[in-house]
């Protein structure tokens, strides 16, 4: 291969991959300008809003939101927890939380933020040829202090299991409850994180993340951010 | 040539290291999520263990790791303890929660007298404040939503 050639593909290569990380469009410190001045810490994910007709869409979406929004710098709220306590007080449907609520989720849970997670879409769509599971959300994080939104963002995830093979969780499966955990979630899991990484990758990060307050200058796609209601 | 090529493939590695996750809070959270869906997908006695033991298996991993055990960890599983009965060992769970992550202080508080309540079921209304200014929260709003 021609020295030129090899250049042109390097250039290229570069170029896209810069592409796929970098889309130049909004900062996030003007997106979610309350982020950088309330700064909150912890965070309550309250039970989702279930938009779609899979009716158990709720329930299984919650178990994968504490790790990305951990992994964002925050402290989250063990949600199986939280969430058995708030079914046993009676909290009514997340709906109709409203800032009332925001104020006394800051007295018993002390936290800083309120998470809304709405889910859009939950379809699955499967025929001869091909099949496609798509999974779509909608966060808003509220400030218990000033009920004011402090970050929202929505995404959606289509992901083609036409010849999707089981992701498994290398080193983990060592018994046979492991290895039906990894059959049972293959089908699910990888999306709801997929879409997870992408919605909560726009929010700024937290404290604990080396990142802290240095991001504000990076961009994020606006194209989805502003949809809600 | 080969120089070029080696310097192509180094920047390559740079760049997908830049934006890919290295850059984050370390947890150890295992197959967690995983774990968790399928406890509601099946909810039986051998994979609500499965789940009681990744977590101390999580917490363990973390501390041989030195990295700081994931959000919320400690108390899952002091909760878990809690609904076996063992209360004063779920209690050093809950403390632990509250030492890695001070912030969880006023919730570890409100879950340790909630826990103490004498029975919850039994107890009246108005027993724990907390508790119930959140039920209250809910019939303003129910009355709000109603009145509209």
């Amino acid at each position: 291969m021609k020295k030129a050639t090899l250049y042109v593909i390097a250039l290229v290569t570069m170029v896209i991959l810069l592409g796929a990380c970098v889309p130049t469009t909004v900062a996030k410190k003007d997106a979610f300008p309350l982020m950088y001045s309330e700064r909150p810490l912890s965070i309550l994910v309250l039970p989702a809003i279930n938009m779609t007709t899979a009716a158990d869409a709720k329930e299984y979406y919650l178990t994968t939101v504490a790790e990305p929004i951990s992994y964002a710098g925050y402290y989250v709220l063990p949600i199986e927890v939280t969430t058995d306590i708030l079914k046993s007080v009676g909290l009514p449907d997340t709906e109709l939380v409203g800032d009332d609520h925001l104020r006394k989720f800051k007295e018993f849970f002390g936290v800083d933020a309120v998470l809304f997670v709405r889910i859009i879409t939950w379809n699955t769509h499967y025929s001869v040829l091909a099949g496609n599971v798509s999974v779509g959300i909608e966060c808003a994080l509220k400030s218990t202090t000033t009920s004011g939104t402090l970050w929202n963002y929505k995404g959606t995830v289509v992901v083609d299991t036409t010849s999707s093979s089981g992701t498994g969780i290398g080193g983990l499966i060592t018994n046979l409850i492991a290895t039906a955990i990894a059959t049972a979630s293959a089908d699910y899991v990888p999306i709801a994180r997929r879409v997870n990484y992408m919605v909560l990758g726009t929010m700024p990060y937290g404290r604990y993340h080396p990142a802290f307050n240095a991001d504000r200058e990076v961009q994020i796609i606006q194209g989805d951010m502003h949809g809600h209601k | 040539m080969k120089r070029s090529l080696v310097l192509f493939f180094v920047s390559i590695f740079a760049l997908l290291a830049g934006c890919a996750s290295q850059n984050r809070p370390r947890y150890v959270w295992k197959d967690y999520s995983s774990s968790l869906y399928y406890i509601k997908k099946t909810p039986t006695e051998e994979s609500l263990k499965y789940h009681k033991n990744l977590l101390l298996a999580m917490i363990e991993e973390s501390k041989s790791s030195n990295v700081r055990v994931p959000p919320g960890v400690y108390c899952e599983y002091g909760y878990i303890l809690l609904k076996e009965g063992k209360k004063q060992e779920a209690f050093g769970y809950f403390d632990l929660e509250e030492q890695t992550y001070p912030e969880s202080k006023v919730f570890i508080q409100n879950l340790k007298a909630y826990a103490s309540a004498p029975s919850k079921k039994d107890s009246a209304p108005g027993d724990n404040n907390d508790v119930k200014d959140i039920k209250d929260g809910k019939a303003e709003v129910s009355a709000a939503a109603e009145g509209k």
